[in-house]
């Protein structure tokens, strides 16, 4: 009984890997979808480097100067705020990340060979962990600055000034002119440097290694301590968490779409002929191709959650989203016979599929985001099955809804899947006969 | 045997079907023949269970076609290419075979018996999209018989088949029927129903016009012979019922015949006779 079933399946899923339209609209574009809409999106959400919110209670020069140094880089955009707001942005997720440089810290920003390294406090939700990890990275790049500063200090100067007279009167291979122009004018920049030195307030620097003594190494460009934030989830995480259940969408559209047209295609075909004189029944043929289809949108959607959970950083409730995405398959397994049972030829199956499909993807939210689109397109989108899909995906994934919540979406998607499945099904028959 | 009674099918306005009866001995190749449209492909889908008759009925070995262990017994060969053609002669066997459910060391046998009886064996791995139409027309054939169908109905087999592929389709049918096939042949060629079969139908506009082996056909709607002779009497034509009789007595008066012949009544001249028209357009 299921063998009959399965190998009807599994020839529509080879078919299906054979078309390669039916593979590019039904796996590649609805990622590119995601991919390419999700990254829009984030640029002119503004998000040209990571925004965070910076706190200085030090307010020495040195702290200015390194806030200075975060304003200007390109990875970060800074609001600078107080402590107790800047906190607040990180945990309505408003901002990713504060950064509070405590008092002491322009006191260490100096010291590189000796007491300890500046040490500053950064707050992120501990879930952004590329964030987090590239916030660190880049705050070590400004970090590495304080040496460049240090190298260009008038004592160092000094020092490296030595190791090259000395250099130059061992050296046997320098041509003699060169050798007596260079020990000319050598210790006289030495002696020019030291008399400017001798000008300062203080001995800005002074020499020696010494390690801190707590095993904190100065040489460490900052300190970085870290502070959780649990952020109050309101609203999607990242772009991505709206792009991707649309790219669902696309994705069993194009499920939908190949699967109508195979099953009209077996009627002009007369396959379908050779299906109905053997021994298996109607439900048979009928489930093996309903399997086909979800087993194909279970594929594509599998493969763009994995992309999303471990490339785009999408977080979810996976059993919410695996009820949303059952739902979601129903229903449009039941488009898919309904459509595929009105039409007659290829060509009207394609087109009125195509047609049917992209003006409920277009008022349901597969396009313009639900939360984005304007009232009056709001309140039409009842009527699109996509609306329902995206709002039981994306209730698993940002919108944060009970299962109580969840219910609403499923029961329309299923009752649209088992409607038009049964409305499907039984025209399909009376065509046969 | 196959029992057709009374049945009719009608599609709107047009009676695609009229009231048909035929009986067939087991082991026989009946021949359906008639022009375009004549309702050949929709009495065949009627005796195979396909569609249902708005009256009479069929019955394959006393069941209807549409019991469960009567279907395992069907073979029907569609007049279109029913194959997938973006997937190899291999997965469409195989997948076909699944349909009945044949047992993997039984299916294999079977494929590749069925590959190598339509002489296809050294081209299963290839797409068929990529075949001659012949070899798709041959694959066709291949795909109906994996089941070991005991009733095999063929639904013009050869259309658009090149003479080599054509004669070897013949062989096959004659190679089924040494199998003790039952076999139902339909056709709009007049050669090849008097070439491969036992009993033939004349259809035409739904309604079967005749009905018997072919020399019983031509017997009773033949009619004449036409004979030509050209002697030192000159040409000379004539139309008799009885040629041999005729022929040898207007031989008794010639000489020197130069040129002789004589042309038999045919199934062409049968479907002319019967709907005064001709069976080809
Ligand atoms: N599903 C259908 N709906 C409406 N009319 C049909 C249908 N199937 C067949 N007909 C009509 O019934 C008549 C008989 O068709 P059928 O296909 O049985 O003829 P045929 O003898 O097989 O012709 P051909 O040699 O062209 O295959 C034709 O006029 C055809 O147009
Ligand atoms: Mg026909």
């Amino acid at each position: 009984m299921m063998k009959a079933v399965i190998a009807l399946m599994k020839k529509d899923l080879k078919l299906l890997f054979k078309d390669k339209m039916a593979v590019f609209f039904t796996f590649v574009f609805p990622l590119l979808f995601a991919f390419f809409f999700g990254s829009i999106f984030s640029s002119s959400g503004g998000a040209k480097g990571l925004k965070i919110a910076v706190t200085d209670l030090d307010q020495t020069e040195k702290s200015q100067a390194f806030v200075q140094q975060l304003n200007e880089a390109s990875e970060f955009r800074v609001t600078e705020t107080d402590e107790a707001n800047a906190k607040e942005l990180v945990r309505t997720g408003k901002q990713v990340a504060f950064i509070i440089l405590p008092e002491g810290f322009g006191e260490n920003y100096g010291g590189i060979f000796s007491g300890q390294p500046p040490e500053i406090l950064v707050g992120i939700d501990p879930a952004r962990k590329a964030e987090a990890g590239y916030l660190e990275g880049s705050l070590m790049k400004l970090g590495i600055k304080r040496f460049e500063l240090a190298f260009s200090d008038a004592n160092e100067m000094i020092k490296q000034l030595d190791f090259s007279i000395e250099d130059i009167q061992q050296s046997g291979d320098m041509p003699a002119e060169w050798k007596s122009l260079l020990s000319d004018y050598l210790p006289k920049f030495k002696e020019l440097t030291e008399q400017e030195l001798a000008k300062q307030p203080d001995g800005a620097g002074s020499t020696g290694l010494n390690f801190g003594a707590d095993g904190d190494n100065p040489m460490m460009p900052l300190k970085i301590t870290k502070e959780e934030v649990s952020v109050q989830q309101s609203g999607p995480r990242n772009s991505f968490s709206i792009t991707i259940p649309q790219g669902v969408i696309w994705a069993i559209m194009g499920c939908v779409i190949g699967f109508a047209i195979s099953l009209v295609r077996e009627k002009t075909l007369g396959t379908l002929d050779r299906l109905a004189i053997a021994p298996i029944s109607r439900t048979q043929i009928l489930a093996g191709k309903a399997l086909g289809c979800f087993a194909a949108q279970a594929m594509v959607v599998t493969m763009l959650f994995t992309i999303a959970y471990f490339i785009l950083d999408v977080r979810f409730d996976f059993i919410k989203l695996l009820l949303a995405v059952i739902a979601a398959g129903i229903c449009f397994v039941g488009v898919m016979m309904f459509f595929a049972s009105i039409t007659k030829t290829e060509q009207s199956v394609a087109g009125m599929t195509n047609a049917f499909l992209i003006l409920m993807g277009m008022i349901g939210g597969a396009m313009i985001p639900l939360f984005a689109m304007p009232g009056w397109m709001q309140s039409i989108s009842h009527i699109s099955p996509v609306k329902w899909a995206i709002l039981a995906l994306e209730g698993a994934i940002w919108r944060d809804f009970s299962y109580i919540e969840m219910m609403t979406p499923l029961a329309i998607l299923t009752a649209i899947g088992v409607v038009t499945f049964f409305i499907g099904t039984r025209m399909l028959k009376l065509k046969q006969s | 045997m196959i029992e057709v009674r009374g049945i009719s099918k009608r599609y709107g306005d047009l009676q695609a079907v009229d009231n048909l009866s035929i009986t067939i001995e087991k082991g026989h190749i009946f021949g359906l023949l008639g022009p375009n449209g004549a309702g050949k492909s929709t009495t065949i889908s009627m005796m195979c269970g396909l569609i249902s008759p708005d009256q009479g009925a069929v019955q394959l070995n006393g069941e209807q076609p549409t019991a469960k262990a009567t279907k395992h017994k069907i073979g029907l060969i569609p007049q279109s290419i029913a194959l997938y053609e973006e997937l190899t002669a291999l997965d469409n066997l195989s997948f076909f075979a699944d349909l009945y459910g044949l047992p993997s060391n039984l299916k294999a046998e079977r494929m590749e018996w069925s590959l190598k009886f339509v002489g296809l064996q050294d081209r299963a791995r290839d797409t068929v999209s990529e075949y001659s139409g012949g070899m798709k027309r041959r694959l066709n054939l291949a795909a109906s018989l994996l089941h070991d169908p005991e009733f095999i109905f063929m639904d013009e087999p050869t259309a658009g088949v090149d003479p080599q592929s054509r004669n070897k389709l013949f062989e096959s049918v004659f190679e089924l029927k040494d199998l003790g096939k039952t076999i139902i042949y339909t056709t709009h060629y007049m050669e090849e129903a008097e070439k491969l079969c036992d009993r033939v139908g004349v259809v035409d506009k739904g309604q079967l016009l005749a009905l018997g082996t072919v020399d019983e056909l031509i017997d009773q709607h033949g009619g004449h012979s036409s004979v030509h002779i050209r002697s030192e009497a000159g040409e000379e034509s004539f139309m008799t019922a009885n040629p041999v009789n005729d022929l040898m007595a207007r031989l008794k008066d010639l000489t020197t015949v130069e040129n002789l012949s004589l042309q038999r009544p045919n199934l062409e001249t049968v479907f002319l006779n019967l709907t005064g028209k001709q069976l080809r357009d």
